[in-house]
């Protein structure tokens, strides 16, 4: 399968635990995908960049607190991980992954409420900190999840939710369930101890537990060599004995591809799995820093660096397996431009409503109540 | 406290009462599994869980990976996906390598998901010094935990409360964070007849291990057993303490404190731990708050100096508070 790229220590002195050549096949898991699947992953694409430029735009008014983390430019990586799990899968999205919380399995119907990802509006609740949010805007931003929904509860401490995860998976395999965990990281998260811990865990029990590593060059102001002394991140994964995948974090439908592969191989029972996915982080670390960020980080390395646009790189693919028309593919131009230099005419109308709707919902739910402050501490009883 | 090991008796120690704690609640509630390392195919450092795994089996008995960490977070995980987790630490002190976990990811997940998430998970480990540990095989880290709002503390010093606590840590929908007496586990001095039937004690519930009108002396853990040799000393002087054993301390049982001293008028509060920012120094104020117009005498403490635990013998009990240091210091604040 060329999509499959285990990474083998390069010294190939390692002993006993490699893991075996799959039977090669020339079919791509997004071979398989339908026209429909190609232009709802395309309108995914638009939903998680609207939503992010539009929070731009809503934070620049002074309409919003708390930092903003833009997936601008990394939308591929989650629509690409996202799109092929079941709902009763699990994931742990982190700072930088606002849009997950609403993406995972937003196939099951843009708005089917028995979908197993969270609505919108409450993720707008939650950024407009109103009472609407699961979290009841007890944490801010990211920091949300739902045991319902299966998506674990992100905070602060980078890495800290990935042995979170593989006890969540475990747990559901105890329960024999067939569910897979997929956790998303920055490249600059995978320094810390707990990375390896959780991972070494769930590798020595094969846990369905698959660590996406959204590697965009930079960690807040620390490029990624200052992180990692390997030049990719995935080569770790033979230490482990897993399979370290990397894919193009612009082109969705890699991105599919190689995460379908990390899903199929959990699924097995055959265990974890690394899926490195290059990209670029578009602005500053958080809407704070973007100032700064334009000192620490060349205008031309940006600029290649935000080169390839993934909703572009999306249109190409549609355009060529004949899915889009060059004039469909002209319609809506989100692509290349700086979240400030878009307007909704370049999104498609459902998209924007979609977010519009969203937002409604927010602001129609009150802050919550003072007294809550106190509340949930301990729970009184069983 | 002289140690005569394991005589034959039908008495169950320290040890024995936790083993079949966690043994009859894996019994009852098939969602609970047990983490740890060492602890299946070894049966714990201490023995704890000995037995457990060949009866519940490799899933539900797990010898995990050397990462606190991984322990707490995996633990998280689990109890996120409904089951009950016991958690061991080989020794309290390596709970500091799964710190972030505990206050930040456990601690805060009921809080943070207003609700929506219980974490049923019990770490618990050997702790406490006077018994040549050293650094790092001595500790007493409660107060690290006290301060993490929404984690339980526990600390049972008799047989029968630690089979009765665990059993209700096991079944409380909080994290809670159990310290054993590593001293007490097969001290056969302090084993005693329990129960056939099923039972708890309830979290929050001190209990009075002697009574008296002079003075109130405060602890848990092994200061408990100082305090009682203390009292006996301080009876023949002809002064009568009351010893209270606060088994919990978060939740605190703050009536027990002030009845307590409603009565004696006076109060001393004796912990192995550190002076600064300890358990002991939130108990003082505690009683300032509750009960100073019942007060004769400044409530006190008396706690380990702010060192680290020492290895050689004579190092230990210099800086660890001693029955002696408890009569002295309880004779001057009757006296006051
Ligand atoms: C344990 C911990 N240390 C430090 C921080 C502060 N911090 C937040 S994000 C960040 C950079 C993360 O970089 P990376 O993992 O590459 O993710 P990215 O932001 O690039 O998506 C830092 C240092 C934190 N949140 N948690
Ligand atoms: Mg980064």
């Amino acid at each position: 399968m060329e999509t499959k790229t285990l990474t083998p220590p390069k010294s190939g002195s390692g002993s006993g635990r490699k893991s075996k050549a799959e039977p090669q096949s020339t079919t791509k898991p997004s071979d398989l995908l339908t026209p429909e699947d190609c232009l709802e992953m395309l309108k995914q694409l638009y939903l998680a960049r609207y939503f992010d430029v539009r929070l731009i735009k809503e934070k620049r008014r002074g309409r919003l607190t708390g930092t903003l983390y833009s997936s601008h430019n990394q939308e591929a990586i989650l629509v690409g991980s996202l799109y092929g799990l079941n709902g009763t899968d699990w994931i742990s999205p982190i700072h930088r992954d606002m849009p997950a919380f609403f993406i995972k399995d937003l196939r099951a119907g843009w708005d089917n409420p028995d979908r197993l990802g969270m609505s919108i509006g409450e993720v707008c609740a939650q950024v407009w900190c109103r009472s609407g949010s699961p979290g009841r805007a007890r944490d801010n931003w990211s920091h949300i999840g739902s045991k319902s929904k299966r998506i674990v509860h992100s905070t602060s401490m980078l890495a800290g939710t990935i042995p979170v995860a593989a006890g969540v998976v475990l747990a559901d395999r105890l329960n024999g369930g067939d569910a897979v965990v997929l956790t998303y990281n920055g490249e600059g998260s995978t320094a810390q101890g707990v990375f390896h811990e959780a991972i070494n865990f769930a590798a020595v029990h094969k846990l369905p537990v698959i660590t996406i590593v959204e590697n965009n060059m930079w960690a807040y102001g620390t490029p990624v060599e200052l992180e990692c002394p390997t030049e990719d991140v995935a080569t770790r994964a033979a230490g482990y004995g897993i399979p370290g995948l990397i894919a193009d974090g612009q082109d969705v439908f890699d991105v599919y591809d190689k995460v379908m592969v990390a899903v199929e191989h959990a699924r097995a029972g055959k265990g974890p799995s690394i899926v490195e996915c290059k990209t670029f982080r578009a602005y500053g670390h958080g809407d704070h820093d973007d100032d700064r960020a334009a000192r620490y980080r060349t205008k031309e390395d940006v600029e290649s660096g935000r080169s390839r646009d993934p909703i572009a790189i999306c249109k190409i693919h549609l355009v060529n397996k004949g899915y889009l028309t060059k004039a469909e593919a002209k319609k809506y131009m989100a692509e290349n431009k700086h979240a400030t230099q878009t307007s909704d005419e370049d999104f498609p109308p459902d998209v924007v409503s979609y977010m519009s709707k969203g937002i409604e919902f927010a602001l129609a739910s009150p802050p919550p109540p003072a007294e809550e402050g106190a509340m949930w501490v301990f729970r009184e009883e069983n | 406290m002289a140690a005569t090991l394991d005589p034959v008796t039908t008495k169950t120690n320290y040890l024995n009462a936790l083993k079949s704690a966690i043994d009859e609640e894996m019994g009852r509630n098939p969602d609970m599994i047990c983490l740890g390392e060492d602890i299946g195919i070894l049966g714990g450092a201490f023995g704890v869980t000995e037995g457990l795994q060949a009866k519940y089996g490799t899933h539900r008995v797990m010898d995990m990976p050397i990462s606190e960490a991984a322990i707490v977070g995996v633990s998280c995980g689990a109890a996120l996906g409904g089951k009950t987790v016991m958690a061991e630490m080989q020794f309290i002190d390596f709970i500091s390598c799964g710190f972030d976990q505990i206050v930040n990811m456990l601690a805060t997940y009921h809080y943070r998901t207003a609700g929506e998430v219980a974490m049923n998970v019990v770490i618990r480990g050997p702790a406490g010094a006077y018994g040549g540990g050293a650094l790092y095989h001595s500790q007493m880290n409660e107060a690290w935990f006290c301060q993490s709002p929404g984690l339980r503390v526990v600390v049972p010093s008799t047989p029968y409360d630690a089979k009765g606590l665990m059993k209700a840590a096991l079944r409380d929908p909080n994290p809670v964070i159990f310290y054993e007496i590593k001293q007490l586990y097969r001290l056969s001095d302090i084993a005693e007849e329990l129960p056939e039937e099923d039972y708890i004690v309830p979290l929050g519930q001190a209990a009075i291990r002697r009574a008296g009108t002079d003075l109130t002396l405060i602890s848990y853990g092994q200061n408990v057993y100082h305090c009682l040799d203390a009292a006996k000393k301080l009876e023949d002087e002809g002064m009568q303490v009351e010893v209270i054993d606060l088994r919990s301390l978060v939740p605190l049982d703050e009536a027990t404190i002030l009845e307590s001293i409603k009565k004696t008028n006076r109060a001393l509060v004796v912990n192995e731990a550190p002076r600064t920012c300890g358990f002991a120094g939130e108990l003082v104020a505690r009683i300032n708050e509750l009960a100073f117009e019942h007060l004769d005498a400044p409530p006190l403490r008396l706690t380990r100096m702010d060192t680290p635990v020492p290895w050689a013998k004579a190092l230990e009990n210099f800086v660890l508070p001693q029955v002696d240091d408890i009569v002295s210091t309880a004779r001057r604040l009757i006296r006051y």
